[in-house]
């Protein structure tokens, strides 16, 4: 094989390769602390991570909902309620050593911690957004509905913007 | 410059227009993506889809060189094309050559590998997915997204071998392929040119872009 057409193709191979690498892992024994309310460091970011997997959840529910020709005004009801009592203890889910310093992976910026002030004031926007959406939702008025889970969509941005690190 | 006459037609217009077609429309859905802007990222993706199933119908009825299936390697074939790269001059194939027609194959697989984690990805707020995100959960969804941002780097990885596979035929070969896919021609003098039509049947291109719009036409319909 002519050393001409291996350029190529090992640079093709060293690209390749250089793409492999992922998120490093953590290291294990990370995020081992216990916090004042009994949870490892690990644990609440891990907890905090799946209550926001169940806000998407439910989010995407009312989307998928919204965009069919009859929506299941049930279901919305149902996955509002759920997102309003997830949300609930939003503000708690980030205790003091749960940041990006842990060493345990999180997209959490070191920034709710610096201003805490405005974090909080953004997480109770979004909790009050949650319930006029659920009020929305108690009129049944698709308009309505559509309006709240877009300005529920803006104060989830607000927050993220600002204190979620990009992918 | 040669007279028509001694210029052969390798790439029907449709080809050239498809091929170009897909650089711009990568290009745009790389754009978007990395702005986020995931509405157009959408609709991008809907006429990559078009594109894709025209490619395919083309690769089953489009004139020889189009053809798909003739570009699964035959080994022997392949080792001897590798090994007539050292050949001066170099003879320039009639259509792709066993190695960029692996090639095509790759990246014609990659690509709709990428449509088809794309059309179910959701994102990680539940906001947006694609046209038949709702056919699956916020689960699977998330995992088709994060497979579609690995699966992308693959992609990416095959274009750049690609772009510098065309190089090394510039700079080595001393074998011009952009001017070909522009102008659907190269010089008789450059290669076997076994006299097959390599151009488009009005009707068969018919064919075959009424099916990617029909495709079209369906995920618009069945998706939201």
């Amino acid at each position: 094989m002519p050393l001409k057409s291996l350029v190529p193709t090992a640079l093709g191979l060293a690209l390749l390769a250089a793409c492999g690498g992922g998120d490093a892992p953590a290291a294990s024994d990370a995020g081992a602390e216990v916090l004042a309310n009994g949870l490892t460091v690990k644990a609440q970011i891990e907890a905090r991570q799946d209550s926001f997997k169940t806000l998407g959840r439910n989010f995407k529910t009312i989307n998928d909902q919204l965009r069919t020709d009859a929506p299941d005004l049930a279901a919305i009801e149902d996955a509002a309620a759920t997102l309003a009592e997830t949300a609930a203890g939003l503000s708690d889910w980030f205790p003091d050593g749960t940041g990006p310093e842990a060493g345990v992976k999180t997209r959490a910026l070191a920034g709710i911690w610096e201003t805490r002030d405005d974090f909080n004031s953004k997480a109770s926007d979004a909790q009050a957004v949650l319930a006029a959406l659920s009020t929305a939702v108690d009129t049944g008025d698709l308009d309505a509905i559509s309006a709240a889970v877009r300005t529920t969509g803006g104060a989830c941005k607000a927050c993220h913007d600002d204190y979620r690190a990009e992918e | 410059m040669e007279s028509e006459r001694h210029r052969t037609l390798i790439w029907d217009w449709t080809i050239r227009v498809f091929h170009w077609a897909l650089v711009g429309l990568v290009a745009g859905m790389w754009w978007t993506a990395q702005q986020g802007l995931m509405f157009w990222h959408k609709w991008l993706g809907l006429a990559l889809i078009g594109l894709l199933i025209y490619r395919l119908v083309w690769g089953l009825i489009g004139p020889v060189t189009a053809r798909l299936i003739p570009l699964v390697p035959r080994p022997r074939a392949l080792l001897g094309y590798i090994r007539r790269l050292s050949e001066r001059p170099y003879q320039a194939s009639f259509g792709h050559n066993p190695l960029g027609g692996l090639s095509v194959l790759a990246l014609l697989g990659l690509l709709m590998v990428q449509v088809g984690s794309g059309l179910i990805a959701v994102d990680v707020d539940g906001l947006f997915s694609g046209w038949f995100g709702h056919l699956v959960s916020f689960d699977t969804g998330r995992a088709a997204a994060e497979f579609h941002e690995t699966s992308f780097k693959f992609l990416l990885g095959f274009i750049l071998l690609h772009v510098s596979a065309i190089a090394a035929y510039a700079l080595v070969l001393r074998t011009n392929l952009i001017g070909p896919m522009l102008t659907g021609r190269r010089s008789e003098a450059r290669g076997p040119t076994p006299g097959l039509d390599a151009g488009a049947s009005p009707f068969k291109a018919g064919l075959a872009i009424g099916t990617g719009l029909l495709a079209v036409a369906l995920v618009l319909w069945l998706g939201r």
